[in-house]
């Protein structure tokens, strides 16, 4: 029988403390013909589990182009992710998919690309600068702008440092006000305001976005007040899941199941849905 | 021509006949006061005398709880397995041409370009037959969604009641072959039908104008949502009779070594249904959750399956307790 609710079993390689109660899990695959034969999209999701505890949501925060090994990142803050965050480098857990839609990378050629993200909302972005930044001469100016409450809620701080000393990104970083530090060198303000102070150009350019539902919006907004054409701007929608495959009922925004039809939309598409996420 | 007939009398030899093949025959039944659909041995657990079970059938097609994986923990890893849906031979006997009618939607809902075994592998192992309604009551809607007592969608073997027996036609392959296995039973000669019960269709009601106006994305944040349903209490009993609703969860249950998945049966009417890890919730209020639930029905179905999101059985309107009448909202949006 096949079973489209059975996970396939992952140990966990390494762990990455990336925030108060925020981690990553760089996770394989425990029988070796998955784990050379799995492929996945930039911008697709998976379904993680804590045995005992039941299932979670993320999506898959390493880029394909980084073989043999599949990251995700996390907060801690229910019964499963409180689970997962038990658990050491060795462990075993569940994982199903990859599942939706991935952000068509290969269209952008030759394109500027502009990364907006905050919070925990970095972690699919992610995906997509590293399959971006693994073939940097496809693509012309990549500008990051990314922020979070605090100091302390920044995730990968490392990449965040890498990013910021490799010469071809510009990086922006902002935290919210009063969540800076004495010795913060970046912005202050919130995501949509810190995106219209470095108005990247949106000529050629295409621009990825994802963080909380309300930072969504009005980066949209801005971004289409910068001149950005609404087919050029991408984001993914990350909906509450239970099965993943378009069965259990809870992703859909209106009429459009995130699972299945999602999760990454173009502002066009956006708009054409209700307003509902 | 001579009908096909099975006596009334010859049902318990029916459910011999399937029960004595290993098979499950499941038939409404009397329980605490109640007309629910059950698993019965005998005919005289079978009731006779009803409109329609409170139940739908679709209990043993999509169990309310099913394992979907077993595992065992260890200090140094997990064992995990799937488990073989449980699928056994099944006859639905008794139930009404509307609730029949919800398959096509279930069957493409679950076949949506991933294939749920635990749900197919059930439906094609059951045989639905449906007798015909003689009576019925207010909350009896089917011909305004296009149905009626008459329709043998989702039908196997439908039967029209008469005095002492039932008249017998075979729908589909399925049913012609459960009418040939089960040859002893039936036999040939003819019988009056009794009338049909036939709904009056609600006036006031265009089925394709509700869906036409639901498709007009201008209604979304409309206050007829909140005028309408504000009294919905969300306490899901709607969904759970509704022979079309199948949202589920799917959760872990066990101690810290062993342990089982289940796919539990949930409503789109609980408020933690699509809450965020982060707070953020798409359906924050109640008239939202509901709104859900009406566009599933009238919308999402016929759009994304062709087929119907709702069969017109009024179960949920019999059921609501703060008699919130989905024909109400029906009505409004026909306007």
């Amino acid at each position: 029988m096949n079973n489209i609710y059975l996970p396939n079993l992952v140990t966990i390689e390494d762990i990455y403390e990336e925030a108060p109660d925020v981690r990553s899990f760089r996770l394989v695959f425990k029988d070796p013909k998955l784990r050379d034969t799995f492929e996945f999209k930039t911008g697709q999701f998976g379904l993680y589990s804590a045995f005992g505890l039941g299932e979670s949501t993320f999506c898959i925060a390493s880029s394909p182009t980084r073989k043999g090994y599949i990251q995700c990142t996390f907060r801690k803050s229910g019964r499963v992710t409180g689970g997962l965050a038990q658990l050491s480098i060795g462990d075993t857990m569940g994982f199903r998919g990859p599942y939706g839609n991935h952000f068509p990378v290969d269209e952008w050629k030759g394109k500027n690309i502009v990364f907006i993200a905050g919070g925990i909302g970095l972690p699919p972005v992610r995906s997509v600068i590293w399959n971006v930044l693994d073939r940097r001469e496809d693509f012309g100016n990549i500008t990051i702008v990314y922020g979070a409450k605090t100091v302390a809620d920044l995730v990968y701080k490392e990449e965040l440092k890498h990013w910021e000393e490799r010469g071809d990104v510009n990086l922006v970083q902002a935290v919210d006000p009063g969540g800076q530090t004495p010795d913060w060198k970046g912005s202050v303000g919130f995501v949509p305001t810190v995106l219209k102070e470095a108005a990247p150009k949106a000529e050629n350019s295409v621009a990825v976005t994802c963080g909380p539902p309300i930072m969504i919006k009005f980066v949209l907004n801005t971004l289409l007040e910068l001149g950005f054409e609404e087919g050029s701007v991408y984001t993914t929608l990350e909906n509450r899941m239970k099965c993943g495959v378009g069965k259990c009922g809870r992703c859909n925004v209106g009429d459009v199941y995130v699972c299945k039809e999602g999760p990454v939309y173009t502002a066009a598409e956006i708009k054409r849905m209700y307003n509902d996420f | 021509m001579a009908d096909k007939i099975l006596k009334k009398a010859g049902l318990g030899a029916l459910i011999e006949s399937v029960t004595g093949k290993g098979g499950r025959f499941v038939a409404p039944t009397t329980d605490s006061r109640q007309v629910v659909f059950k698993k019965v041995k005998s005919a005289e657990e079978v009731a006779t005398d009803y409109i329609l079970a409170r139940n739908s059938f679709k209990e043993f097609l999509f169990p309310q709880t099913e394992v979907v994986a077993e595992f065992t923990m260890s200090k140094d890893s997990v064992d995990m397995k799937g488990v073989e849906v449980y699928a056994p031979q099944t006859v639905v006997f008794g139930a009404r041409p509307c609730e029949a009618a919800s398959l096509a939607g279930m069957r493409a809902l679950f076949t949506w370009d991933f294939i749920d075994e635990f749900y197919t592998k059930r439906e094609e192992n059951t045989v639905v037959v449906t007798v015909a309604c003689t009576k019925g009551d207010d909350a009896c809607f089917c011909t305004t969604v296009n149905l009626s007592p008459e329709s043998t969608e989702g039908t196997d073997v439908y039967l029209r009641e008469a005095a002492d027996s039932y008249i017998v036609q075979a729908v589909t392959e399925k049913g012609k072959k459960f009418v040939e296995t089960h040859a002893a039973v039936f036999s040939e000669g003819n019988a009056k039908a009794e009338p049909l019960f036939m709904p009056e269709k609600i006036a006031n009601i265009d089925i394709a104008k509700v869906s036409a106006r639901l498709k007009d994305k201008t209604h979304y944040d409309d206050k007829v949502w909140a005028r309408l349903t504000s009294k919905c209490i969300g306490c899901g009993a709607c969904t759970f009779v509704c022979p079309t609703c199948r949202c589920f969860d799917i959760v872990d249950e066990g101690t810290a070594f062993e342990g089982e998945r289940r796919k539990n049966w949930d409503s789109c009417q609980y408020d933690t249904f699509t809450l965020h890890a982060s707070g953020h919730n798409p359906r924050e209020h109640q008239h939202q959750r509901w709104r859900n639930r009406f566009m599933c029905k009238f919308h999402f179905y016929p759009e994304k399956f062709s087929s119907k999101g709702c069969v017109g059985c009024g179960r949920c309107i019999r059921v609501c307790p703060v008699r919130l009448d989905i024909t109400e909202v029906m009505e409004e949006f026909s306007k």
